[in-house]
């Protein structure tokens, strides 16, 4: 296996691929007379389907273009519209391009219609949005802060910095939202590499998928998917930050890529380092110190077992758009996190003294893309992961520690240790993970000419999964079973474009299989010998799903999706749990969900200086056979072991809906609003699921000046406000109840400000950010205070040019 | 702009005023003066969580005089008009003997452990008295508390944690040589002032069955329902055994069930524990949520659950052992089988209201169809009350309260989902009266009187 795979990676530098024409790659910078970059001005090859924008720095670039001589169109309200004849001729061909300054009189009509990449998924037909990291990237912003201020998205988190974190997508939750990186499901790298590890600078941009997820994002995702798409850039390229703030939250990040633009020979890396002490102030109805009799009295007390660290690198070796290759890549991906456990999922009068949570993956991986392959229209991406991933739990400290952070006293004034000897009611526990992982990632397609297009995708992951405890005997170690799941998942897909891309449609099929296999060893009666008792269960199931968009008019676009979804049951469901008494329920099926959305996508109208779009989707889910535990009863209340059962239905019906305005260029305003009903249904009766923020707003404000304190220099002002309606962690009582609050997340409203400075090299930035301004009480989840005011200071250096 | 919301605010507040008038006229007025020969009955309701009757939804209560309980015509709503007490999964709640305060402690949750009380004052008004306490350190968030019957002073809490003990044979790294020893159980009893709001006394303890049950892999797994002897000098601790199978150390669901099974130790200092078994039942004696044994007559009697033989009502005598020359079969005494007491209450002439299960029961909404009996402590005799309608979905397992008034008991009748009635059972002479009605809400149900 591995010969032959060393024969075609061989085969693959040696085959010459003269037979295909030759193309080469056109970059360069737009500046204005006086040095000054052009920003987001189209580039367009005339007479081909190549264009592009360039970036912030006025940098541009173009790919596979045939060698040929062509006329390079410029335009941006910015300038005076350009068109220069150019000659492509070798692989790498460099220009910078000088041009004027538009006059005020003629700006009025001048448009721009290269279409960005986000606007070409957002105009898919899919409810989507892209989440462009790039300006976040520069100031203190966790990855999970950014998608909470996305439409439809809600973050759950159960403390500060690395804590953990539940996505909501339009109301549904937990395993129905998947994750990938890439494509590759999150779930292979495990949880050192995760939304709270990497920082946005890592990150080109994230899509998010509500009900209705493309082929090409391959997983059993019920509700939707969450795609962090890594930065594939090749140009060589250097950026660096270091942030520091409160709570002694140090985060430093690096990435860069060198590119020998002869041989195409790049080299990519990038590192990671996170850490905070979350030390943060907390009070309320469980903080308190208990004296003499069991007294309370109540403190306001600083997190003092709830640190974080996270490190962790990417490198990546290969070659970049030559003949043979847009991009074969293979590198290594390693991570690690150690997160301190201040308290279960509520704040209870006992928090945790040195219970933490550590993993770690070392991940190998290989990357091919190729556009064109053997003949035109032919691309193919190829995406593998391997390697092993590991998680540990410890909790050994039996004494009964105190909000202050000091050991706790008992009734008769004594330091005392809990019954249970640890610090999680449960005993103590030295539990180890190890997983060995490995996930493929194949997407082929094939555009007959410009309008029609088909996929075809396939996922294959696998995890074999083993469990010890260092606190267990051996003998109870050995008898302890493990689980291997393989899940293989399938798609085809057909893209179609027609009136002049006005109606776009795609239309979609997936298969599911999943094989979950259980080795419980067991003593053989005959022989007396220790035998592997093998059951295993086989899950195939199918969804298929379209997408329409059409134009009504060139900037009202129609926008409408469906999917039928499957969640595959995850290995404790078919197989239960021993430690929770969970048995096996093999006949178990997936659950399944009629996802809808039929939306709106109007502009981006420009008047004058104003420009103006607004988004807004109605989405319907539809889930049946949710999966869960049984309810006690007399009959099972002591047979000691339960299964997972198919249980009832369940709905999901909302609006979401999005307003950007911007000014010249330089005021920027963003307005979100999510709204929905989740309901249940078990037999017959319906309730509204509890413990669900129904109603959510978010709202930013930017705006940028030049040349402060010095030339060309910028700086960006911004102002986040988050708003998260009353809900109740109980289901809704009657009308005339009392007690009511006790069990109610009050209204929040919490809002963030910040500066970043762009210094005239364009080379450093430095941002400074304060949230949670008004330093008010937030929470996720009932009683489980989230940071209050904190300061950060980022400093950013980057480079375009060695 | 001003002006308009004042108005606005006032025309409100107006309506408010109209509309609570209104709602309190009609069937909830409550007259003090009422109270003076009677006491207060509190009505417990569950709400539907997720799945209809698992209770989840949260626990209100209301109450209403004795007298207009025993009123057929009236009418109360816990479910719309109640008092929802503060505990995250269906509460544990105990009343004074009285009636006049209600004893909670929060189950699981961010307050769980939390010890309250509230003076009842009619309706939905329940004011929080005392100062807060929490047994959670001791006994943990989900606590297995029982209020002893020594005039209200004390609460007593339960916990146990039972860990595997192998020996090795000197080699830790090879398992084939590796033998399982037993389970070391370890208990936690807590009690509490419950008039003064603190902490009596916490002991910890280990749990020892006989060498060879050990042997065999039982261990003591659940304990629960503390009750005080006629002495005052003794607590005795319900307790649910589990097996594993000794050769893998892996939970072993077909063992024999052993002997009903009791944890004595002294009191108040909750030392010196030993289990003493019974001759007569089988399984457990932990209960479920409401309690489980009564002192009467210097004796005390105890219902099992899970009994393969049905459901027996034991004596433990003023020695502190099982008194095996009585024998007290539901089956045998009811002509069923398969018999499961889910919860029950004497009155104080040794007659009792029992909350039953058995093979004819039907399969409801949420579990088996339950059933009330009067049983007679000393003769032995138990008889189906029949006077009370029983549906298929009339289901008793989370059933907590019994009001023992002389010789009544109050309880409350309503399948899941649909409107039921406060029943009065006169143990002396059966006389079954219906009162007031309980109007009940979707997929939930009542679980007692207090």
């Amino acid at each position: 296996m591995f010969r032959n795979l060393v024969l075609i990676v061989v085969g693959m530098f040696i085959i010459p691929l003269e037979m295909y024409a030759q193309t080469g790659t056109l970059s360069g910078q737009i500046l204005f007379e006086d040095g000054q970059p052009v920003a987001y001005a189209t580039i367009n090859l005339a007479k081909t389907k190549n264009h592009t924008l360039t970036s912030e720095n006025g940098w541009f670039e173009l790919t596979n273009i045939p060698y040929g001589n062509y006329q390079l169109e410029i335009s941006s309200i910015e300038i005076d519209n350009k068109v220069q004849q150019i000659k492509v001729n070798s692989a790498s061909n460099k220009l910078n391009i000088k041009v004027k300054k538009a006059e005020a009189s003629v700006l009025s009509e001048v448009t721009v219609e290269g279409a960005s990449v986000k606007r070409e998924i957002e105009t898919k037909g899919f409810s989507v949005n892209v989440v462009e990291t790039k300006e976040a990237s520069l100031r203190s912003i966790q990855t999970n802060e950014l998608l909470n201020t996305t439409v439809g998205v809600k973050i759950r988190q159960n403390g500060g910095l690395g804590s953990n974190v539940s996505y909501s997508l339009n109301g549904l939750s937990g395993s129905s939202v998947r994750i990938f990186i890439d494509g590759i499901p999150i779930s292979t790298y495990g949880n050192s590499f995760n939304l709270n590890s990497i920082p946005p600078s890592m990150i080109k941009q994230i899509e998010v998928y509500k009900g209705v997820v493309p082929g090409h994002l391959s997983d059993d995702a019920l509700g939707g998917a969450i795609n962090i798409v890594l930065h594939k850039e090749t140009k060589t390229n250097f950026n660096a930050s270091v942030s520091y703030g409160s709570f002694n939250t140090f985060q430093a990040s690096a990435n860069g890529l060198y590119r020998f633009d002869d041989s195409g020979f790049t080299v990519k890396a990038s590192i990671f380092h996170n850490y905070s002490d979350n030390d943060y102030k907390v009070s309320g109805r469980s903080v308190v110190v208990t004296g003499l009799g069991g007294v309370q009295t109540p403190i306001t007390a600083r997190r003092f077992n709830d640190a974080y660290r996270s490190t962790g690198g990417m490198t990546q070796i290969g070659f970049t758009n030559v003949k043979w290759a847009d991009q074969f890549l293979i590198g290594v991906t390693g991570s690690s996190d150690y997160k301190e456990v201040q308290h279960g999922a509520f704040m209870t009068i006992i928090p945790y003294k040195d219970r933490f949570l550590e993993s770690d993956a070392m991940l190998g991986n290989l990357t091919y893309a190729k556009k064109d392959l053997f003949i035109k229209g032919l691309d193919i991406n190829i995406n593998g992961l391997y390697g092993k991933r590991n998680r540990s739990v410890s909790d050994t400290v039996s004494w009964a520690y105190s909000w202050n952070g000091e050991r706790a006293t008992d009734f008769r004034g004594n330091e005392y240790q809990y019954s249970w000897r640890s610090q999680q009611e449960g005993g103590p526990t030295l539990s180890q993970i190890n997983r060995t992982v490995g996930s493929v990632r194949t997407g082929l397609s094939y555009s007959f000419n410009k309008d029609h297009k088909i996929l075809f995708n396939h996922v294959y992951s696998s995890i074999d999964r083993e469990d010890s405890d260092a606190l267990r005997s051996v003998l109870e170690n050995t008898f302890r079973g493990t689980r291997d799941l393989t899940k293989n998942i399938l798609s085809a897909t057909y893209e179609m474009k027609a009136l002049d891309e006005r109606f776009k449609a795609n239309v979609f099929g997936k298969f599911y299989q999943q094989n979950t296999v259980n080795i419980d060893p067991e003593i053989d009666e005959e022989s007396n010998e220790i035998v592997d008792d093998i059951t295993s269960a086989n899950v195939k199931d199918n969804g298929y799903g379209f997408t329409l968009s059409y134009a009504l008019l060139p900037k009202v676009i129609i926008l409408t999706s469906a999917e039928k979804a499957i969640r595959l049951p995850n290995e404790s469901e078919v197989f239960g749990n021993d430690g929770d008494n969970v048995v096996a329920n093999p006949s178990i099926r997936p659950e399944l969900s009629h996802n809808y959305n039929l939306g709106f996508k109007i502009g981006t109208f420009s008047y004058k200086k104003h420009d103006f779009t607004i988004t807004t989707n109605f989405f319907a889910r539809n889930i049946k056979d949710r999966i869960g535990l049984p309810i006690e009863t007399s009959l099972n209340v002591n047979d000691e072991t339960i299964l997972y059962e198919n249980q009832g239905n369940g709905t999901s019906k909302g609006i979401e809906a999005q307003f950007e305005y911007e000014y010249n260029n330089n005021f920027g305003l963003n307005f979100n609003l999510s709204r929905f009903d989740l309901k249940v249904i078990n037999r017959g009766v319906e309730i509204d699921v509890p413990n669900t923020p129904f109603f959510t707003m978010n709202g930013s404000l930017r705006y940028s000046l030049k040349n402060l304190i010095q030339e060309d220099s910028r700086l960006n002002l911004f102002y986040t406000m988050y708003f998260t309606d009353e809900f109740s962690y109980l289901v809704r009582q009657g009308t005339n109840t009392v007690g009511d609050d006790f069990f109610k997340i009050p209204t929040q409203i919490s809002q963030d400000l910040g500066f970043s400075y762009v210094f005239p090299s364009n080379e450093f930035v430095v941002s400074f950010d304060v949230k949670n301004v008004f330093d008010k009480p937030v929470y996720d989840n009932l009683s489980v205070q989230k940071p209050g005011r904190a300061f950060y200071l980022k400093i950013n250096y980057r480079i375009n040019k060695f | 702009m001003k002006l308009s919301y004042l108005n606005y605010k006032t025309l409100a507040g107006i309506l408010l005023t109209i509309g609570l008038n209104t709602a309190c006229t009609d069937d909830n007025e409550i007259d003090p003066e009422q109270v003076e020969d009677g006491r207060w009955i509190t009505v417990a309701a569950a709400r539907m969580g997720d799945n209809p009757g698992d209770g989840n939804g949260g626990t209100l209560i209301y109450s209403l005089s004795s007298e207009d309980a025993k009123d057929p015509t009236f009418s109360i709503a816990p479910f719309d008009n109640g008092f929802i007490v503060p505990s995250n999964r269906t509460a544990r709640l105990q009343s004074s003997e009285d009636g006049n305060t209600i004893f909670n402690i929060s189950y699981a949750g961010d307050t769980g452990g939390n010890y309250s009380k509230y003076t009842v004052e009619g309706g939905q008004d329940f004011v929080k008295t005392g100062t807060e306490i929490s047994i959670a350190p001791y006994v943990g968030s989900a606590p297995r508390w029982i209020k002893l019957f020594d005039g209200d002073q004390t609460g007593s809490a339960v916990y146990v944690s039972a860990e595997a003990q192998f020996d090795d044979n000197g080699t830790p790294d090879d398992a084939s040589d590796d033998v399982y020893l037993r389970h070391e159980a370890t208990m936690g009893v807590v009690t509490l002032d419950l008039v003064n709001s603190s902490i009596n006394e916490f002991q910890e303890s280990s749990l020892k069955l006989t060498d060879e049950e050990e042997a065999q892999g039982y261990y003591i797994s659940r304990i629960d329902m503390p009750t005080l002897n006629t002495a005052g000098d003794k607590l005795y601790i319900g307790a649910r055994l589990s097996k594993v199978d000794p050769a893998t150390g892996e939970s072993d669901r077909n063992g024999e069930i052993l002997g009903s099974k009791t944890i004595v130790l002294d009191y108040p200092s909750l030392l010196n524990p030993t289990v003493i078994t019974s001759a007569v039942g089988h399984g457990n004696t932990n209960g479920y949520r409401s309690i489980n044994s009564f002192e009467y007559n210097g004796s005390v009697y105890q219902a099992n659950q899970g009994d393969p033989n049905g459901s027996h009502i034991l004596k433990i005598d003023a020695n502190n052992q099982y008194d095996d020359s009585y024998v007290f079969s539901l089956d045998d005494a009811l002509g069923t089988q398969e018999s499961y007491i889910l919860a029950w209450r004497p009155a104080s002439n040794g007659k009792a209201v029992v909350a039953y299960r058995d093979a004819t029961s039907a399969e409801g909404v949420a579990g088996a169809q339950g059933f009330f009996a009067l049983v007679d402590l000393e003769a032995k005799t138990a008889q189906k009350i029949t006077d009370i309608p029983y549906e298929a979905d009339f289901y008793l397992f989370q059933y907590q309260g019994f009001v023992a008034n002389g010789s009544e008991i109050y309880l409350t009748q309503a399948p899941v989902g649909k409107n039921g009635n406060i029943y009065v059972v006169d143990t002396e002479t059966g006389e079954v009266t219906k009162g007031a009605e309980l109007v009940n809400v979707e997929g939930s149900h009542f679980i007692g009187a207090f």
